[in-house]
Order: C-alpha cells, then structure tokens, then sequence
C-alpha cells in the first residue's frame, strides 16, 4: 500500500514537473490528454500576455464562395477542422468579397463564435467610413465584437488608427494591428510600428522572402508587437514549386511530413513571429497545416539548413 | 493613391477558379430555361445575318441590347458581384455599352447592310459561330463541369466576343468596340491571373 502510495506520488511529482516545464517554457500547451508527446505550440501577444496557437486561417480567396451552399459548407468543415485541431485565429477582411459572411456562417453552423480569435481589417480609402464598415464586417460574422481590428495595407493608417485606439478603449475591439503584404511598403510599416502603439502588425515572410527578419521582425520583438505573417506558402507558388520535391530526411526530427509543414515551421519558428496565417479551401490541407501547430520547433541551427535545402532545389 | 498603385492585378483576383466557375454552374441552374431564350436569340442572329432582310440590324440589335442588360444584371451585379468586388463597375459598363447599342443600331439605324464574300465577313462570321456554337463547349472541353458552360446572351465573354463580331460585319462606328475590347482585355487578364 506504501509502495503503491510512493508511486503515485513520484508519478504525480513527475507530471507537475513537466507540467511546469511547459508552462515556463512559454511555448508549448498539452494538445490532448493522450499519450502524445507532440504539444500545441502557442506564442503569447506582448501587448496582454494572451496565448495563441502558432497556426492561424487565413481567408482570403479560399472563403470567397458567395453564397454557394456547397462551397459554404466546405467552409464550414474547413473551419470545424481547424477548430479541432486546436485553432483560434480566422482572419479576414472586407476585400476578400464574400469570406466575411462564409466565416459568419461557419461560426453560427459550428456554434464557435464564442471561441474564434477574431481578425479583421477595416480597408477604405474614405476614413469617415471606416467604423460603417467596420460594422457590417462585425455583423457578417456574427460575433459580438472583433479581437483584434488592423488597417489594411496601410490605408489611410493616420485616420484609421485613431477609430481603432478609441474603439479599443470603449472596448469595442481587444487588439489593434496593421497589415501589408507581397512585402510593399517596409519602409512605411517600419515607421508607423516605431511610432504607434500597435499590439499586432502583418506582413509577408516565408523560406524564400525573408527581407522582414533584417528590420521589421527585430523591431517587433523590440517594441513588443505581435506579428501574424501572411503568404506564408507564397500564395501556393512554394507549394506548387517544391511539388514532387524530396523532402529532406531529416524533416522528420521536427515532426514534419510534407513541404507545408515544413514552410509553415519554418515560418513560426522565428522567434519574433506570433502565428502564421495559412488559407485553404481543403479539409485535409487544413488538417495538414495543423499538425505544423505541433511540437518540436526547429532551432536556429536547422532554420539555416532549412533555407539551404529549399534554396538548393528550387 | 500610392496605396492604390502598390496594387498588383493579382491582389484584386481574390477568388479561387473554382469559385469563379461554380458561379456559372449556379448561375445556369437558377436561370433554366432561359437557355432556350439565349438559343432563340442566336438563330435569329445567325439567319438575319444570312438573309439580310429590311429589319435585320435593328433585329440584332435589339437582341444585343437584351443580351448586355441581361448579362450586367443577372450575371454580374447579381452574382459576380458576390465574389468579386468590382463586378459592380462591369455591370455599369455593360448597361453602357446596351445603352449605346440603343443610340447607334436601334434609334440611328447604323447596323444596316453586311458587306459579304469579304475577307472581314469571313472572319467576322467565324468569329460570331465560335461564340454562339462553340464557346458553351469550351467548359466540357476543358475537363470542367458541363454545367459551367457560358452562353452568348446569357455570360459576358461570349456575349462580348459575338458582339465585336456583330461590329465587325455590320461595320458598326467605332465607339461601340470600346466597351467590348475592354471586356474582353479584362476577362482575359482576370483568368491568366486566377
């Protein structure tokens, strides 16, 4: 009884240590409650210390079915995925034409609107608008209010920004952000982060463009910005690029098993950079892309053989 | 406008091809059976620009006028626009273009005689029968899903090409080429960039 006693006590002491382990660690959450030793890799917000998981989705093109029944419940299990494999952020925007109302449908049909990590953008060049638009995107998806809210591709920043730090204090919105991409307009970004107080920033950055690890990504992580990176798959030219390729046979000590999860943790491994936002219009790319959400990261040391293996083949 | 100018034609194709063509397929399944229409309204082309008869160019053009209004309302304002942010604009070209069709081949009368056995009627002809009887096929040839199939009166490019078709033997003023060009020049760069 004694010796029964002892041993589950050490194995309970053996749990809370690594329990503990992981929580200091910073990065890693348990996935399940299985014997798995893979765990869902989360970064935390500088701005409020929240965690997020690695891997977001991203809209654009993939949710713009309009109101295609079939295509909506695609969108719909796509979401449900995502969801199961322990994702939280959609992000989307105005100029992705019907991907707002999709992901409001996706919500309300799997009852998550709860549980999503809201991402949109208000994107015109009329800043008076700004808030109209703001609220029909709201009311698209459904949700009571957005998490975070970002000016898309820079415009009308100065105006747009002032709407979004004065919502944020109503409480309208929890996070404040702005987005480029296809990496236009660094040098503008770079300003606009060194002089706003901004919780979220997103840009472009994936193995082959990595123009934002010289400046942007270090000035993030120096004023405690989060970072979202967009087109981590180029928008699927990388993908359709490294088609056929061999994956390298030491892809397997990072747990990946195909070219997206290697991009995409290659991509989330960067220190500075808070989650990736992948799109698809596939349930098993989905799935795909989320077990790139499972430990282990790769070190510095295997992001630089990374860059050389692709570099190489492409 | 810098902002605008950093724009790439790609940043502004924000919907898959599958998405583009599940449109047509939608689109044909809530209009049947106006197939029918659309098939009336090409034999009637087809037979005025073989017999030529007294009222042949107000014909034509009354059908190219339906044809355009038709295809910027129940198309694209209705249903490109869902996907498509600027499919709006394209409606307004093509009520435009209708409403100058209106002026030129039916109040004006400028659609009035074919110059046949020419080298223009020739082509010309080609062109309008490989946009009335061929372009529906294209989607099946493709390997796409028969029902996504595009039919002169009903879709815009095979409306747009039979119309500079129409233009062409008819000797139609210029102006009326305008709008259809640029249809045509953007539903090109629309699918390269898809």
């Amino acid at each position: 009884m004694s010796d029964q006693y002892n041993q589950s006590r050490r194995r309970f002491l053996q749990l809370m240590a690594i329990a503990m382990a992981s929580g200091a660690s910073g990065l890693v959450n348990p996935i399940s409650a299985q014997a798995d030793t893979r765990t869902l890799l989360t970064r935390h917000i500088p701005s409020s210390n929240e965690r997020i998981p690695v891997i977001g989705l991203g809209t654009s093109r993939t949710f713009n079915v309009g109101n295609d029944p079939q295509a909506l419940d695609n969108v719909a299990e796509v979401m449900r995925h995502f969801f199961t494999a322990g994702g939280k952020m959609i992000d989307s925007s105005p100029m992705y034409g019907s991907s707002q109302p999709a992901i409001g449908y996706g919500l309300d049909k799997l009852g998550k609107a709860g549980d999503v990590f809201s991402a949109d953008k208000v994107w015109t060049w009329d800043h008076a608008t700004g808030p109209e638009q703001m609220e029909q995107s709201r009311r698209y998806w459904q949700v009571d209010n957005f998490d975070l809210m970002q000016v898309h591709n820079l415009v009308s920043w100065q105006e747009h920004l002032e709407t979004l730090y004065t919502m944020k204090q109503q409480g309208k919105l929890r996070y404040v952000g702005i987005t480029t991409s296809h990496g236009r307009r660094h040098e503008e970004l770079e300003h606009v982060m060194k002089t706003q107080q901004l919780d979220f920033v997103q840009f472009s950055y994936n193995i082959l463009d990595r123009e934002v690890e010289a400046r942007l990504l270090p000035l993030a992580k120096e004023r405690g910005i989060a970072v979202i990176i967009n087109r981590p798959f180029q928008r699927g030219d990388l993908i359709e690029e490294l088609k056929g390729k061999p994956l390298p046979s030491w892809a397997d000590t990072i747990n990946c098993k195909s070219w997206p999860q290697l991009l995409l943790k290659f991509v989330v491994s960067h220190p500075a950079v808070t989650c990736t936002i992948p799109a698809t219009t596939q349930v098993e790319h989905v799935k795909e892309n989320m077990m790139a959400c499972l430990s282990p990261l790769p070190s510095e040391a295997m992001r630089a053989r990374m860059i050389d293996y692709v570099e190489k083949i492409i | 406008m810098d902002s605008l100018l950093s724009y790439r034609l790609s940043d502004f194709i924000l919907f898959s091809e599958t998405a583009y063509y599940r449109q047509f397929e939608l689109y044909n399944q809530a209009i049947w059976p106006l197939h029918i229409v659309a098939i009336v309204f090409a034999l009637v082309i087809l037979y005025t620009v073989w017999r030529s008869p007294g009222c042949a160019g107000r014909v034509v053009s009354a059908i190219l006028v339906t044809s355009w209004l038709w295809v910027a309302w129940a198309f694209l304002y209705e249903r490109f626009y869902q996907i498509h942010v600027v499919a709006d604009w394209y409606a307004l070209g093509f009520v435009l273009q209708a409403g100058l069709i209106t002026r030129q081949g039916l109040i004006k009368n400028r659609l009035a005689s074919i110059e046949k056995r020419t080298n223009r009627y020739i082509f010309s002809i080609s062109m309008l029968c490989m946009a009335v009887c061929v372009y529906p096929f294209i989607a099946v040839i493709s390997g796409r899903d028969w029902q996504q199939f595009e039919m002169f009166t009903l879709a815009p490019d095979p409306t747009a090409i039979a119309t500079i078709a129409i233009l062409l033997l008819y000797k139609a003023p210029r102006a009326l080429y305008v709008i259809p060009i640029i249809w045509i020049a953007v539903s090109g760069l629309t699918l390269y960039a898809m």
